[in-house]
């Protein structure tokens, strides 16, 4: 086992709002006054209020293990973060390291807009904590990473935003810390260049044995990166350890469950003088019930319905909309001839069909083949995770399905392997 | 496990009053690219790009010269007023930028600040160090003007009285630093202090003597300007060029002795307060 190189005691950080941060030296006096030499409590016009942004944060770390931090906004990341990397003090607690601890909050930081790239990667890799000697050696491998090179005599400021941040980012890439702290650096940049990021990332760890610290909002980078992760909620710990674990915890209470609906009373049940839907379900086919309902998991929709006026001719659709109104498809049924008397419908919808997203369904109801009785809008909503493996890939997966049809590739001079599934191209 | 000795480095509450000079040296290079992108930023793009720093004590000095000079008949010690007044200009450019951009330290780099960390008072320093660069090129101009009136034999040259300006310029140079770093922190937490730092430099000029001498001060109001430290030094360094010094040789003592207090409590004051500031930037 390799020895820790971190070690985080009960860190907290407070913030006063009000009278701290007031910014005016009379109220500051004002409240001196008071309280050495008067000796009154004063009070201020402003509320004095405390806020704990990070409650007695724990963890560990052994070298070359990479660790992801992940949490709603406001969950006290970048707080953490700004701890970790000395720009503000913990209130209390300690931090213990071992080596050179860099970091990274954001790319640019230091460029001058005016100069040109080859004099901002100086400034902004001696900002870092390079020495100008590592720099110089490492110079060609920055720009040859960035992919700027005719543009390195160019002003900054003339860069299109891609190449700003390419640059940018070469130059931090290339810290050899033993400790890299990194925030949400890779929400920018185009695909191409992101992937290159976090490749150059699993390297730093699983080959130079260097211990990241990582906070992102792509929960499929955290998987695919760390080995263990932290799960932060209104400054405290939610969860600590094995990084699947974690991010199936966060997972949970991340997607938006619109299950299903259920109408004992007639009168209150959507629908009109023609049909009142009584329950709409749907039923994600886990594996287990912690499982995580994502692109592989099956969905099994059921509903049923009252039809109040006998000797009608009924059908219904089932339509699939993504959550920004995209219509995925709309399956009708069967016709029936029916009386008043409650109707049940089942849909299955097989799993590696749908790819990550949010999505909502629609049930609609039709007479004599062709007229609308009624439209139940957005009857059941849900969220399906993403899942991947085997692949370097983390950005947004394209298309609006992501069925694992079979694929093939081969040398044009071999015989066609028989296979007698899909290949695991997309792994499932 | 012998647990507590094996760390390299350890964050906690604490905060330090001195400088952890061992870190300072590690950014060394950090200086040196600072101040070089300070000085290549501010010229780019420009029509006389460095000539600016010259442009400048030029026209103040022209100004001087028909305002105090010519208008209001201010005597300059005999010398000629357009040297006297360079001098004073030089000296007075040095204190004043050195001071108003020390202060604006943490105001104009908290977003870097709040994105990186390396020892604050690196920037401090580079905006020091850029400013004595500039501060060389003034010179510069001051020496040919100065080498002129020497030629055409209008003042004598004491050659021997020149190395006392670079004690001016030390002692100058190191109270605008150090009163810049405990406006840097008091800008910093009171916003409504940065217009005050404007006022003492603009009222600061005329208690020093920098376009009149201590010769020509009236007894009564003398205390006013002798209690202001810079001006034995704004005296000392026209000296360095006309070896002719009105002030006291215990007025330097005040001089060095304050420098020597005020960076002292600059740099203490800086670096206890440096990481606290951050939490209200």
């Amino acid at each position: 086992m390799s020895e820790v190189v971190i070690k985080a005691e009960n860190i907290s950080k407070l913030y006063q709002l009000g009278s701290i941060g007031s910014g005016s030296l009379r109220r500051d006096m004002q409240q001196w006054w008071h309280k050495h030499i008067t000796k009154r409590d004063f009070v201020s016009d402003h509320s004095n209020e405390e806020i704990w942004a990070l409650r007695n944060i724990d963890f560990e770390l052994r070298q070359g293990e990479a660790f992801g931090i992940i949490g709603h906004n406001g969950a006290g990341k970048s707080t953490f973060l700004k701890i970790l990397s000395r720009i503000i003090k913990p209130t209390e607690g300690r931090i213990l390291g071992k080596g050179k601890i860099s970091s990274l909050l954001e790319v640019g930081t230091g460029f001058h807009l005016e100069l040109t790239g080859r004099e901002n990667i100086f400034i902004s890799g001696h900002m870092l904590g390079m020495t100008k000697k590592e720099i110089t050696k490492k110079f060609d491998e920055i720009v040859d990473f960035s992919g700027v090179e005719t543009f390195l005599d160019t002003p900054v400021k003339r860069y299109s935003s891609g190449m700003y941040v390419r640059l940018a980012f070469s130059v931090a890439a290339h810290l050899e810390p033993d400790i890299l702290v990194v925030d949400e650096v890779l929400a920018v940049g185009d695909a191409e260049f992101q992937k290159k990021c976090l490749g150059k990332m699993n390297d730093a760890t699983h080959q130079n044995g260097r211990t990241i610290i990582f906070v992102s909002h792509n929960l499929q980078a955290i998987n695919n990166l760390c080995s263990k992760a932290m799960w932060l909620q209104k400054g405290s710990v939610m969860a600590n350890g094995h990084v699947k674990e974690i991010t199936t915890k966060y997972l949970q209470t991340l997607q938006i469950k619109n299950w299903s609906r259920k109408f004992t009373n007639l009168i209150e049940a959507p629908g009109n003088d023609r049909v009142r839907v009584l329950s709409v379900d749907l039923i994600p086919q886990l594996a287990h019930p912690d499982a995580i309902f994502d692109i592989r998991t099956p969905i099994v929709v059921k509903f049923s319905f009252k039809n109040l006026v006998p000797g009608t001719l009924l059908s219904t659709s089932l339509l699939l909309f993504t959550s920004a109104g995209e219509c995925i498809f709309d399956i009708p049924s069967n016709h029936i001839s029916i009386d008043d008397e409650i109707i049940n419908g089942e849909c299955h919808v097989p799993g590696n069909f749908l790819n990550d997203g949010a999505y909502y369904f629609t049930l609609y109801f039709v007479e004599n083949k062709s007229q609308e009785l009624f439209t139940y809008h957005e009857c059941l909503s849900f969220e399906v995770a993403d899942y991947r493996e085997n692949t370097d890939w983390y950005g947004k997966w394209w298309g609006y399905v992501r069925p694992d049809f079979p694929l093939h590739i081969k040398p044009a001079t071999a015989k066609l392997p028989i296979t007698d599934q899909a290949s695991n191209l997309h792994g499932n | 496990m012998a647990e507590s000795a094996k760390w390299d480095w350890e964050i906690t509450s604490k905060t330090s009053w001195f400088v952890n000079f061992k870190e300072l040296y590690l950014y060394k290079d950090l200086l040196i690219s600072q101040t070089r992108k300070d000085f290549l930023g501010a010229y780019q793009q420009t029509l006389l790009g460095p000539l600016w720093v010259l442009i400048q004590p030029v026209l103040t000095v022209g100004i001087f010269v028909v305002v105090f000079n010519n208008i209001l008949g201010v005597k300059t010690d005999g010398y000629p007023p357009v040297l006297f007044n360079l001098i004073g200009v030089t000296l007075w450019t040095l204190f004043s930028e050195v001071f108003v951009n020390t202060t604006r330290t943490f105001t104009q780099n908290a977003a870097v600040f709040s994105k990186v960390y390396f020892p604050r008072v690196i920037v401090a320093l580079s905006a020091l160090l850029l400013q004595l660069v500039l501060f060389v090129i003034q010179l510069l101009l001051l020496g040919s003007v100065f080498a002129y009136y020497v030629f055409t034999d209008q003042i004598a040259l004491h050659p021997y009285d020149l190395p006392l300006g670079l004690i001016a310029v030390f002692i100058t140079s190191g109270i605008a630093f150090g009163a810049g770093l405990i406006f840097s922190v008091l800008t910093a937490k009171y916003r409504d202090l940065a217009s005050l730092t404007q006022l003492i430099v603009r009222l600061l000029m005329f208690v020093t003597p920098v376009f009149f001498t201590l010769a020509i001060v009236p007894k009564k109001v003398n205390w006013i300007v002798m209690i202001n430290p810079l001006s034995s030094m704004f005296e000392l360094f026209r000296a360095a060029f006309t070896g002719n010094y009105h002030g006291t040789t215990s007025g330097i003592g005040f001089s060095a002795l304050f420098m020597i207090c005020i960076v002292t409590a600059g740099i203490l004051l800086f670096n206890k307060m440096g990481d606290k500031l951050l939490d209200v930037l």
